[in-house]
């Protein structure tokens, strides 16, 4: 058993926190807005996928410096949140009443809408650039090798360790310390009571969709260029990770969600170390189904009586 | 009825396209019609129906070509299997509410999927299984008469267990549990029983899919199926029975008839589904009107 | 008066023309299956321009009797693979099928066509039960138990003892790696690792430390180019330095483009190159860069075979009088059948081709001829 104790251990445990991080940047805004509305965004691995190609493009056609990319890419986030929420969310919110917030049949319409929308924008990337991988510029790939004795980290592990943890402080700073937070967290926590207080609840979505899909976006580009993946369905397979590790966190907990994704990260990277990649899936929907067994309202979830 | 006027025009037609499509139909019609008790009626909402599709495919699948079991022996096993797996899902999650619901089920779905591609002792992992026997080897209309006649009669246990007062139970279930419990039913023992009778259904309805198709292999049983499921049953009409087959033909065949437009099919599928949720919330038959139909139905009985 | 008059006698000539047309002269029929649209669109899309290409060659020579494509969008989908064979089998003017992609698609179609006696040939489907259904399926490609061995052979001429394979998680995969392993085994070396991933996977960091902890002196992998191309990159950045063999799929120029430096070096069998100096090979690759601007893969390369095979088994079979029967006996009559990607022959009992397999190495960014 020791002999498993070695430096490739040591390198998977990287890798797996790596790939963890990778699905706590897409587990963020996913959790944001699931909080606000309470509907799952099928589409956030669209912004996702988005996110990366408006990169793409900024790249080619600007090769501005790295910065400048991350900039532009949040901007189009921005945008294409706004944009998301106008078309897929908004049409559901014309009554504000008891019953049509409690109804089953509006809220999966809503889910609905939203999955959609992710089959529509996949297929227009599709028929525009095609199905395949994109090549990025090497110049702007963040894969250069940073050498710690034997073990090797991406440049690009840096980064999005850098980005998780920026957009994780910023969005608690935003939430428990600004008066938008406070805004978003009463519309989360019950809609008509902060109808009631005044609050512009319309704007408060819209903000928090355009401050989740901006999360979303940049997650999309630094990722891209660190796995060298840009590709019109490359949102799906980490979307659902993020998805699941949204659930096992506790659905509205952001600190639950990245926990979770770090967890699922290691776990995968593991048991492909110890068992196999095909069966290391496996292994992360039984600690799912685990976790849920034991903690029904996910790791971190408030303890609600009715939802 | 109507089913025999169309197996008769088909057998008239005798094109093994319409054969396909047809069975076809009735296949998605039973996954959506199962999906719409368990997500419609129920209100659990599952994520991971392909699942017990898959199962059941597989059990058919497997006891055919490995030990050559007869199709009235497969089918009902095929249920069984999946019905088995639906109650120890509906076991493990009967205290987790609703997006868990739908979470753990995607992750089952998932899991079974994965299991399909990787177990290759067992199930030929991404090779599929091939040598599966036809239903008979009579003509395919026959076949097809076959796969109408399971439809029809798990049509018809669905229709009795949807608008009974087991069915109102279910309903009542789907909006408010403690209701529910504080009528003295308790809401575990119903989600299992739901669970059950939805999964034993899918699980018949993959085998008919293997004996159709004659080929299973883990790629038709990925979480996109469990999503066009879904889907069906929305378009239908959340808890709509009829509503649920309607969006069944409406998701199979109309890929279909837009072959021709190539690259643009998906998008339209897509643009389609938007438009119906849009603008047809409550879906092409709603439950309600269903139920209003159903219940006048009765009403006219009653007095005659 | 006069005019309108005209203009009626124009209108039912030209409906008669277009009646008679239909009813005398309906041109025979090739249908073409393949993924058109989904995650493997870009394959089914070189098909598609591959067999156009050669489709517009043969008119050309048969201007009295032209043959058409009629293609369908399988998205890569098993359940759409067979609606689409039942509705080529309904179709009387198709008297041939191309395609289906994939391994797992063909044979779920291949067991349509076998039942409505329709001649299916495969561009790609290598899976060995494939040409065991029935008498009525052909396929163009070696299958891995020809390739595997090929580059067992390859390998171990090179005196590396040690290999760890890593191949995705498909039938393709799974016979590719296994045939590899095997007569890599028998050929006297050891195989320190045997992994899979499953499709969809993109980040392979995981795999790459667990094989290199087995300390292999090269990998060898059966997997598609992206994938290959997102494995070089983190196999680079992993600073796991060992030399790599693939499988012909990675033969495609994305590759390069894709992986950059990290592609260096990379050796691949393959029975296409857009290179070789083969005169109907160059004519190939020019007349498909003059018309899609782009290099020819390998899978164009099948594709393309494929179809001229299949117009040429439709033209001794009579052409447009050929029977689906006649089709399917000219098909299996091929015999050493010039194409892009070597000679084609089908065995008469096994009916699965035999060709040559050429070397190559990725060198300064292209693919170079090597000896060894």
């Amino acid at each position: 058993m020791l002999d498993f104790f070695d430096v490739f251990l040591v390198q998977q445990l990287l890798n797996g926190l790596a790939q963890g991080l990778v699905y706590a940047l897409i587990a963020i805004g996913f959790t944001l807005i699931f909080g606000v509305l309470n509907v799952v965004n099928f589409a956030h691995g669209e912004i996702y996928m988005l996110g990366a190609f408006a990169g793409l493009l900024a790249i080619q056609l600007l090769a501005p410096p790295a910065f400048a990319v991350l900039l532009l890419v949040a901007a189009a986030g921005l945008v294409l949140g706004v944009l998301l929420e106008r078309v897929a969310f908004r049409p559901f919110r014309r009554f504000n009443d008891e019953a049509s917030l409690k109804s089953k049949a509006l809220r999966e319409a809503t889910l609905l809408s939203s999955l959609a929308i992710s089959i529509i924008t996949r297929e227009l990337m599709q028929l525009y650039v095609g199905a395949d991988m994109q090549s990025i510029p090497q110049a702007y790939l963040l894969m250069t090798p940073i050498q710690l004795g034997p073990l090797s980290i991406a440049s690009g592990q840096v980064l999005i360790f850098v980005t998780a943890l920026l957009m994780f402080l910023l969005l608690q700073w935003l939430l428990f310390r600004t008066r938008l937070g406070l805004s978003i967290r009463a519309v989360s926590n019950n809609r008509l009571g902060a109808l009631h207080v005044g609050i512009n609840v319309n704007h408060i979505i819209i903000a928090t969709f355009a401050i989740g899909s901006l999360m979303g976006a940049v997650s999309g580009i630094v990722v891209g260029l660190y796995s060298g993946n840009i590709f019109p369905q490359m949102g799906f397979s980490p979307g659902i990770k993020a998805f699941v590790a949204m659930v096992m966190g506790g659905l509205d907990s952001i600190p639950g969600a990245v926990i979770s994704a770090i967890v699922l990260g290691l776990c995968e990277a593991l048991s492909t170390d110890f068992v196999s990649q095909g069966w290391s899936e496996l292994i992360s929907y039984g600690l799912l189904l685990i976790t849920l067994l034991y903690f029904p309202r996910g790791l971190f979830g408030k303890k609600v009586e009715r939802v | 009825m109507l089913l025999a006027v169309l197996w008769l025009l088909l057998g008239w037609l005798d094109a093994s396209y319409l054969y396909r499509l047809a069975s076809m139909a009735l296949v998605f019609g039973l996954l959506a019609a199962s999906a719409n008790l368990i997500t419609g009626v129920a209100g659990m909402m599952t994520l991971g129906h392909a699942a017990f599709y898959g199962v059941g495919a597989y059990t058919s699948a497997l006891l055919s070509s490995q030990y050559q079991f007869s199709p009235w022996l497969t089918l009902p096993l095929a249920g069984v299997t999946a019905a088995l797996l639906g109650g120890l899902t509906a076991w493990l999650t009967r205290r987790l509410v609703n997006v868990h619901f739908a979470v753990a089920t995607l992750g089952i779905g998932q899991a079974v999927y994965v299991t399909l591609l990787n177990w290759v002792d067992f199930t030929r992992g991404p090779m599929g299984i091939t040598d599966i026997a036809p239903l008979s080897t009579a003509s395919p209309a026959i076949n097809l008469g076959l796969v109408m006649l399971v439809f029809l009669l798990c049509y018809l246990v669905l229709e009795r267990t949807v608008h009974s007062y087991y069915g109102n139970a279910l309903r009542a279930l789907r909006e408010d549990e403690q209701c529910v419990a504080a009528m003295g039913l308790d809401p575990a023992k119903l989600k299992i029983q739901v669970m059950v009778l939805g999964c034993f259904i899918a699980g018949l309805a993959g085998a008919l899919w293997a004996y159709s198709t004659r080929y299973v292999s883990p790629g038709d049983f990925r979480f996109s199926e469990s999503i066009t499921i879904l889907a069906m049953v929305v378009i239908g009409g959340l808890g709509s029975l009829p509503g649920a087959i309607m969006g069944a033909l409406l998701l199979t065949l109309l890929p279909e008839l837009l072959r021709s437009l190539g690259d643009y099919r998906m998008l339209v599928v897509g643009s389609i589904m938007f438009g119906f949720i849009m603008f047809l919330p409550k879906g092409l038959i709603g439950e309600y009107s269903a139920l209003r139909v159903f219940r006048s139905h009765l009403k006219a009985l009653e007095q005659s | 008066m006069s005019a309108a008059s005209q203009y009626h006698k124009a209108l039912i000539i030209a409906a008669f023309s277009s009646l008679s047309l239909s009813a005398f002269a309906a041109p025979v029929a090739i249908g073409y299956q393949a993924p058109l649209t989904g995650e493997y669109a870009q394959y089914g899309n070189q098909f598609r321009n591959a067999a156009n290409l050669a489709l517009d060659e043969y008119n050309q020579t048969h201007k009295a009797a032209p043959v058409v494509i009629k293609f369908a969008d399988s998205k890569g989908d098993a359940l759409e693979g067979v609606s689409i064979a039942h509705k080529f089998s309904d179709d009387n003017s198709i008297v041939g099928v191309i395609g289906d992609f994939s391994s797992t698609v063909s044979i779920a179609a291949g067991k349509v066509y076998a039942e409505t006696h329709l001649a299916q040939l495969s561009q790609t489907a290598s899976h060995p039960d494939f040409v065991k259904i029935s008498p009525w399926q052909f396929r163009n490609i070696i299958t891995e138990a020809f390739e595997g061995p090929y580059n067992a052979r390859w390998i171990s001429q090179n005196k590396i003892k040690k290999v760890a394979v890593i191949s995705i998680q498909n039938d393709w995969g799974q016979t590719a790696s296994k045939n590899f392993a095997k007569s890599f085994k028998d050929a006297g070396g050891e195989i320190t690792a045997l992994e899979s991933f499953n499709p969809g996977t993109r980040d392979f960091r995981a795999i790459l430390t667990k094989v290199a902890r087995t300390h292999p002196d090269a990998i060898y992998l059966a997997l598609m180019y992206e994938d290959g191309a997102a494995l070089l990159q983190q196999k680079l950045q992993l600073g796991f330095n060992v030399p790599v063999y693939g499988s012909s799929s990675m033969y495609e120029k994305k590759l390069i483009q894709l992986a950059g430096p990290a592609a260096e070096g990379v050796k691949i069998s393959t029975t296409f190159t857009a290179s070789s100096k083969e005169p109907n090979v160059q004519a190939f690759v020019k007349a498909y860069e003059a018309r899609y601007h782009v290099e020819p893969s390998m899978f164009a390369g099948q594709a393309y075979d494929a179809t001229r095979i299949m117009l040429n088994a439709i033209a001794k079979a009579g052409g447009e009088k050929a029977s689906r029967e006649a089709v399917r006996n000219a098909l299996a009559a091929t015999k050493d059948f010039p194409g892009v990607t070597g000679n084609t022959t089908f065995d008469p009992v096994t009916r699965e081709p035999a060709k040559n397999l050429s070397r190559l190495q990725i060198h300064n960014g292209d693919f170079t001829s090597v000896a060894n």
